[in-house]
């Protein structure tokens, strides 16, 4: 019996096929039933996210057999007339064995070395566990890919750095500021960017947030999103907020600078020069980069985020050649442990 | 093994120092981007030689080793070393002794000059528990700027590529600006009241007839540093004058501490 793995993801298929293959949660255990009980797999377990559906399962079939039965199911499955190519890839060992282990590690994820995908394939192992559609076989086929994922986590920068703007934004508030609880923010501009920018600076703990914006009803809607400890100031008092926030978000539609060095330096006297992060993620900017030449002022825009977040992910690509050496060595060592049995 | 002198025990710590210098270059040119133990250690062997070196020293004296300008540097780099080692435990700070080792290395090859060590005479030209306090925390207040100093470069080397946008400053392991900015206030403020007691205890000495206190070469020049270091903590605590002026004024005063130290010992009577 080995463990063979057939699907399609994100490198194969585009979104209109994968969500056409998808498992609604539910559904799972129903399907890794009729997997078992028509003979194609002694033990199986389905991940179905939204870059990848994939079936693992030990079968006692040879692997082009096993690979004919799975995909008739697949289509037999969710009712698929249309045409298929290369869309649906199917390994038989080694190659499921490292392919589970990409996954596992979120070297096959869409951005390289994202951790969602660990918990995904944790759930979807637990499934089938739960349900008993899976045995020896696949059960030390997981476990042995949780703990590979996790020595990369710890020995590997795969997963090192922000590689999204929000989290770019965070990364350096906390380079700059010893501890974000000690500090305000005021987002400026009640777009989607800074709400999100906003909502990754919660989830580090910054003492308050401010919201202010042209319309007010939207401020305070998005103060309102923000929840607990969220208020709003009218768009004209802003300045005045400078004293007290260390954070400012900025994200208008203004056609011009909205913030420059002339406003700015009175306000950062007043500050006693207290160290400020300046965000400016609207286009066309919202802050004069000038503002950048004063003392204890750090403006960041659009550009500069997601040129960090770039560089975080060609970083990540380097560590891949370290991760898949790690794989391929633990995928033998298991294949060896196996075959002594 | 009387060949062995204390001497040789600083030289061998010097040479610890130069190749914890080398490795800081290695580790700077990699952006602090790992969590190093390698310079930790041999600062920390250099550190063990340097201690056994001055309590060799000690022990020969019968007193503290602050004699002659030699053991007062010595004395000096010895409160650098414990300090950036007792700092680089603290979380981020391991490579403290990566900007601290320089200058112990540089100035220990200084303090190594054979014209800075005199032979003593039958006994030490200054004994006393009370002279000894007096230089000791002098020294200890030099060393407390000195590494109040190496924050500052930190804070400037850090500050600098979060200005330029650079991703050094995310993927070092370095402290955050402010925390780096808070220890070298701190640090400033320990050296300024080590040496306001050092000061007051060096006027409670016994002088020679006719030696006026305030009138010595080296009382005005501490004195001048006194000035300087209350200006600087003042300013920046009271004032809010930026960080970066304030990291750029504690690295040149001690930069011209550093400078003139052995220089105003040849002019102070008191301390001739």
């Amino acid at each position: 019996m080995s463990v063979v793995v057939i699907g399609l993801s994100h490198r194969s298929a585009p979104v209109e096929l994968r969500e056409r293959f998808a498992f609604a949660g539910e559904k799972i255990p129903g399907a890794l039933q009729a997997l078992r009980a028509a003979g194609i797999a002694n033990e199986a377990a389905i991940l179905s996210t939204c870059n990848r559906v994939e079936i693992y399962a030990a079968t006692a079939l040879a692997p082009e057999i096993a690979f004919a039965e799975f995909k008739k199911f697949l289509v037999a499955h969710h009712a698929f007339d249309g045409a298929l190519g290369d869309e649906i890839y199917a390994l038989a060992e080694p190659h499921s064995l490292h392919h589970l282990f990409k996954v596992a590690a979120g070297l096959d994820s869409m951005v390289i070395g994202e951790t969602e995908i660990f918990g995904q394939l944790k759930s979807a192992y637990e499934l089938a566990l739960a349900h008993q559609h899976t045995g020896a076989r696949l059960n030390k086929a997981f476990q042995r890919a949780f703990n590979v994922a996790k020595h990369i986590r710890t020995t590997t920068n795969i997963q090192r750095g922000s590689v999204s703007v929000m989290s770019a934004a965070v990364e350096l508030a906390e380079k700059i500021f010893s501890n974000l609880a000690e500090h305000e923010v005021l987002v400026i501009g009640a777009g989607e960017t800074s709400e999100k920018t906003a909502r990754a600076l919660q989830s580090r703990g910054v003492k308050k947030i401010t919201v202010t914006n042209r319309s007010s009803e939207r401020a305070q809607a998005l103060a309102a999103e923000l929840g607990a400890g969220t208020t709003t100031v009218p768009f004209e008092q802003w300045p005045e907020e400078f004293e007290r926030i260390d954070i400012a978000v900025s994200s208008t539609a203004a056609p011009q600078h909205i913030l420059d060095r002339a406003k700015l330096g009175p306000l950062m006297k007043r500050r006693k020069n207290r160290p400020l992060l300046l965000i400016d993620i609207a286009v066309p900017r919202d802050i004069d980069p000038a503002v950048n030449e004063l003392d204890n002022v750090y403006l960041y825009n659009v550009d500069d985020l997601q040129g960090i977040a770039a560089e975080y992910l060609n970083l990540r690509k380097e560590e891949v050649a370290r991760c898949e050496k790690i794989i391929a060595e633990k995928v033998a060592a298991l294949l060896a442990q196996q075959n002594l049995r | 093994m009387a060949w062995f002198t204390d001497r040789h025990c600083f030289l061998l710590a010097v040479l610890l120092y130069g190749s914890a210098t080398v490795y800081s270059v290695f580790l700077w040119r990699k952006g602090f981007r790992r969590d190093d133990w390698v310079n930790y250690f041999l600062l920390a062997a250099g550190v063990a030689l340097h201690t056994l070196a001055m309590t060799k020293r000690g022990l020969s004296l019968n007193a503290c080793p602050v004699n002659n300008l030699y053991e007062a540097t010595t004395f000096l780099l010895w409160a650098l070393g414990l300090a950036s080692l007792a700092y680089a435990l603290m979380p981020r700070f391991k490579f403290i002794c990566a900007f601290a080792a320089p200058v112990l290395f540089t100035v220990g090859i200084f303090a190594l000059m054979p014209s800075l060590d005199p032979p003593h005479g039958p006994k030490p030209e200054f004994s006393g528990a009370l002279r000894s306090l007096h230089a000791a925390t002098i020294l200890q207040a030099y060393g407390a700027f000195g590494l109040a100093a190496v924050a500052a470069v930190m804070f400037l080397v850090e500050q600098r590529d979060l200005k330029l946008h650079k991703l050094r400053a995310l993927l070092s392991f370095l402290p955050s600006i402010q925390r780096l900015e808070l220890i070298a206030t701190r640090l400033v403020a320990v050296g300024f009241i080590l040496l306001t007691v050092g000061l007051v205890v060096g006027w409670l000495l016994p002088r020679k007839d006719g030696a006026a206190y305030f009138a010595d070469a080296k009382v005005l020049w501490s004195g001048l540093l006194w000035l300087v270091y209350l200006e600087a903590l003042v300013a920046h605590k009271f004032f809010g004058r930026p960080a970066r002026r304030f990291a750029v004024g504690v690295i040149i005063a001690f930069a011209f501490l550093l400078l003139t130290f052995g220089i105003t010992n040849h002019f102070s009577g008191l301390h001739n």
